[in-house]
């Protein structure tokens, strides 16, 4: 493959980047591509440095090493801008101004001249059904339609880059609803979205791709599909017995370290007695013959396909999932 | 370039928008001429020259008493000449009695070297001490006269106030002084209300951006330069209008003084506003824009250090002070406009806007020197929006604790 094909096949390179504020390391070396027409999701518990890496797509930030390439072969900088469009973290209008005049006014300054922008700022009220409120402040607005404006002023200009994070921050479900698909139709019309969530539920709906970064450092990459394909394979499977006699024939079996790596509690105590990961060089249907052999009768037997969640916290860790400080805001 | 161009417009346009179209804005654009109107009238309303003061007078001399009286009903007073052998205590009494203000007690030897003596309610006023010594003086002065037996028509000569005034001339032209210091006085007070009121409104307009949080969107759509231009541009132009339409109906004001003050029955003083030569001008509307620009850039950056209203109260400081000292430095320019001293204080940038206008009309400064001045003064003021801009970019989205010294300077490299 060519450089220049190559590019037009990328909507963002991110290479390397680092990004300290003080003696904290907000962005560690993080590197991930975005191709285009899909959806991203920038997947980490709270202070894992989404925010800080969007920001510096962003132009608010400079990394303090690597680079960020966007679209076809721009820095982030004024001429990127007019061809992103930005969620921030920070929601915020300006509180005075016309619901209208607020959308206008991103769109002009994303590119849009005044009367286009005017166009599209009342067909997207229209579209998320705030046209009677045009007229209105954005102060007198509630904050879920403050939201919903919010999307409409990094939409206006139909970039070829949505960067949204954590957009579901504040939503209700019906609006959650909407946001989902007219993120789908962004996708559908071959435009590209980044969006960045701690929210696994909500991102698995949706992402062709994810990163997964915790402390400033990448975790994983990959597509979702591949990512869950790969977790299956890694042999985690839920066990269930019949009782506690099939239970107990099946110890010396599970403590066998050349079948079984590691046993677990199981995610689901309902269903399954237990959850064990495959030791490696074992196969599935080794365990099921051993099992049997040792009379272990059994309720279930599961290859286990991980959801979203899952991997994350797997990743992760339990700990780093609860929520950290928020060096951004030192 | 072009998009920076369009950027500062778009955001000029909102912020000025933002501002004229509020109530207050038009409430206060209104009511500012009322009050300046208010300002002259009340003086003249309040600040009579004692009309209808009863005041009596106990003569001893026998001729001072006729001439007192005319010249006080001139006034319009109400003397009354009363019995020269009237005891003082009872017109203490009718002074307590609230019939009468007060009363001149004028002694036998009045025209040689006794001493006319007022008592009254009123006796602590400076009018009214100032009007009767005036009076006492010119009728006394007119009665030694007689007694010499000077002829009236010379008199008259004698006792008619001498003209006077001060010039200020560098030997070039000639500038009527006391004119020009007012004049000067005046862009410094106008320059030092529009700072006080729009560049601290760029400041609080910065902290508003943060405090509604709308700065993470700005910043990521366009230059933190061009945001903090385009404020600065949008926020003067508000004032700029605000201060055309005062100034506007000033003028029209003082044009028709007499008629608005008789309106309320009041009357002028003298003095009318020099004529302003095209020069003067120019260089105080200079120094006006570039003073303005110079410290609506400071308080932009403070804005941007902040993340609170009432942070910005002891940030702002440094600033305040800078001014107040600067516009207390006026007399160091009055009294020598051509001293080292007043050369100094007008090439700094911080004090120059407020103080070269009045140096300059006061023919202290050449046009070397105001051009000299007025260069450092835009120069300085490109670095502190650049320095500013850079604060802007990284402390906007600063919301916790106010950075240290250290920590601006890293900012100032980003």
């Amino acid at each position: 493959m060519t450089g220049t094909s190559r590019m037009a096949a990328t909507a963002l390179v991110v290479r390397n980047v680092v990004k300290v504020f003080g003696n904290h390391r907000a962005v560690d070396d993080v590197s991930f591509e975005v191709p285009r027409g899909v959806v991203y999701g920038i997947l980490g518990p709270n202070g894992a440095g989404k925010s800080t890496t969007l920001r510096m797509i962003n132009d608010i930030y400079a990394p303090d090493a690597g680079e960020i390439v966007v679209l076809d072969g721009l820095r982030p900088g004024l001429e990127a801008a007019q061809r992103i469009g930005y969620l921030p973290e920070e929601r915020g209008l300006y509180p005075k101004m016309k619901v209208a005049d607020m959308i206008e006014l991103i769109g002009e300054l994303r590119g849009l001249a005044r009367a286009e922008a005017r166009r599209r700022a009342q067909r997207w009220l229209d579209r998320l059904g705030l046209a009677q409120w045009a007229g209105n402040k954005v102060q007198d607005l509630s904050k879920g339609m403050q939201q919903k404006v919010q999307f409409a002023t990094a939409l206006i200009h139909e970039p070829e880059l949505v960067i949204l994070d954590e957009p579901w921050s504040g939503l209700d479900p019906i609006n959650a609803e909407v946001l989902r698909e007219v993120v789908e139709e962004i996708r559908a019309a071959g435009r590209t979205v980044l969006f960045s969530t701690h929210q696994m539920e909500q991102a698995e709906k949706l992402v062709d791709r994810i990163c997964i970064i915790a402390r400033g450092q990448k975790l994983l990459e990959g597509s979702l599909s591949e990512i869950k394909r790969r977790a299956a394979a890694d042999g985690l499977i839920s066990l269930g017995f019949v009782d506690a006699a099939a239970r107990a024939a099946a110890e010396p079996v599970l403590a066998d370290r050349a079948l079984v790596a590691e046993q677990r509690a199981p995610r689901a105590a309902e269903l399954a007695d237990c959850e064990v990961v495959l030791a490696g060089g074992a196969t599935s249907s080794q365990l099921l013959a051993a099992l049997l052999a040792a009379a272990a009768t059994l309720r279930r037997f599961e290859l286990v396909v991980p959801t979203l969640h899952q991997i994350f916290v797997e990743r992760v860790g339990e700990s780093a999932a609860v929520a950290e400080r928020r060096p951004e805001a030192e | 370039m072009m998009r920076d161009l369009h950027d500062i417009y778009v955001i000029a346009r909102r912020e000025l928008l933002e501002r004229i179209k509020s109530k207050w804005f038009v409430a206060i654009t209104l009511l500012g001429p009322i009050g300046m109107i208010a300002i002259i009238i009340l003086p003249a309303l309040f600040i009579s020259r004692g009309e209808g003061t009863k005041v009596e007078i106990v003569d001893k001399t026998g001729v001072l008493a006729e001439p007192l009286k005319a010249a006080l009903t001139q006034l319009r007073w109400k003397p009354e000449i009363v019995d020269p052998a009237t005891p003082e205590t009872r017109e203490m009494d009718r002074i307590r009695d609230k019939q009468i203000n007060g009363f001149l007690a004028v002694p036998a030897d009045a025209l040689d070297s006794g001493t006319v003596v007022y008592r009254g309610d009123n006796g602590a006023s400076q009018l009214v001490q100032v009007l009767l010594r005036e009076s006492i003086r010119l009728a006394i002065q007119v009665e030694r006269g007689k007694r010499e037996h000077i002829a009236d028509a010379t008199l008259l000569k004698l006792v008619a106030p001498p003209g006077f005034d001060a010039q200020q001339t560098d030997g070039k032209s000639a500038a009527a002084g006391a004119g020009s210091f007012w004049l000067g006085y005046a862009v410094a007070y106008v320059l030092l209300l529009v700072i006080m009121l729009y560049a601290v409104g760029v400041m609080r307009s910065v902290v508003q951006e943060k405090t509604s949080r709308v700065m993470e969107l700005m910043v990521a759509t366009i230059k933190p330069r061009s945001l903090m231009t385009g404020k600065i541009l949008g926020v003067g132009l508000a004032g700029l209008i605000q201060v055309a339409v005062w100034l506007t109906m000033g003028a029209f004001t003082l044009a028709y003084r007499d008629q608005i003050l008789g309106l309320f029955g009041a009357t002028a003083g003298t003095g009318s506003l020099p004529s302003l030569a095209f020069g003067e001008i120019a260089v105080s509307l200079a120094f006006f824009f570039a003073g303005y620009f110079f410290y609506a850039s400071m308080y932009a950056a403070v804005g941007a250090m902040v993340s609170s209203e009432q942070d910005t109260q002891q940030v702002q400081m440094p600033i305040t002070v800078l001014l107040i000292v600067g516009f207390a430095c006026m007399t160091v320019v009055s009294s020598d406009p051509r001293g080292s001293m007043a050369t100094l204080v007008t090439m700094l940038p911080c004090w120059s806007p407020l103080l070269m206008p009045m140096r300059y009309l006061l023919g202290g400064a050449g046009v070397g020197e105001v051009a000299i001045s007025l260069v450092i003064l835009i120069a300085s003021t490109v670095l502190i929006a650049r320095a500013a801009a850079k604060i802007y970019r990284v402390g906007v989205l600063m919301y916790g604790k106010r950075p240290g010294l250290g920590e601006l300077v890293r900012w100032l490299r980003y």
